[in-house]
């Protein structure tokens, strides 16, 4: 599942974690995926979903743009 | 019940089908194999449907690369394997269209329309999921 994409696209999810002092375990119950989905998320191994995306965001109370940003230059086909 | 709950209660149903079929096969008893596997499909769907599993994105994700990857592989090898067994009953060697041979002919017919079923489920199923999310629509 890492792609280019993937490789284009930086998280703080970490960081966002740490100052809200939760687990990797107590993210994962929290936005309702495996701790599994959370550990490729931080290493960037998965793009995870706008909803799931917006989720996030919505529990650390921050735009998505403060989590997610992408590195890459514009792609118009 | 929660993920961790549902896996552990499901690897005990699988150990519980396993043991049983194995039970069957030593007492060489069709029905009591069967009547496990059922026992135990009905038992997950029970657990399924009465409490909320979600299945994790990523999980579906893999799931859908490794059915893609199925098929991918799939498809192509039975589509040659059928091609390799009913060539030589077209005429090519008569040498495997007699005798002992004779059944893979069959064998061949058999993997032929099991790849055109797969191909035809392969369409319908893409057709459908196309227009369930929103493909081939030609609103504006």
């Amino acid at each position: 599942m890492r792609n280019e994409q993937s490789s284009l696209l930086r998280n703080r999810l970490r960081v966002h974690r740490a100052m809200h002092d939760l687990t990797q375990e107590q993210l994962a119950d929290k936005i309702g995926v495996s701790r599994q989905t959370v550990i490729a998320i931080e290493s960037s191994k998965y793009l995870p979903s706008l909803g799931l995306a917006f989720k996030i965001a919505k529990l650390f109370k921050v735009k998505i743009e403060d989590i997610f940003s992408y590195e890459g230059g514009t792609n118009e086909n | 019940m929660n993920r961790k709950k549902y896996k552990q209660l499901r690897a005990v149903v699988i150990l519980f089908v396993f043991a049983i079929v194995g039970l069957a096969v030593v007492h060489n008893s069709y029905l009591l194999s069967i009547s496990g596997v059922l026992t135990g499909m009905v038992f997950m769907a029970l657990v399924r449907s009465t409490t909320k599993i979600r299945v994790d994105e990523r999980e579906a994700t893999v799931r859908e690369k490794a059915a893609q990857l199925t098929y991918a592989i799939f498809a192509p090898t039975l589509g040659i394997g059928a091609f390799l067994l009913l060539l030589p009953s077209s005429g090519v060697s008569s040498v495997f269209a007699k005798g002992e041979f004779m059944y893979l002919e069959s064998l061949g017919m058999v993997f032929a329309y099991l790849t055109l079923f797969l191909i035809a489920m392969y369409a319908i199923s893409y057709h459908f999921l196309n227009r369930k999310y929103g493909g081939g629509g030609n609103e504006e």
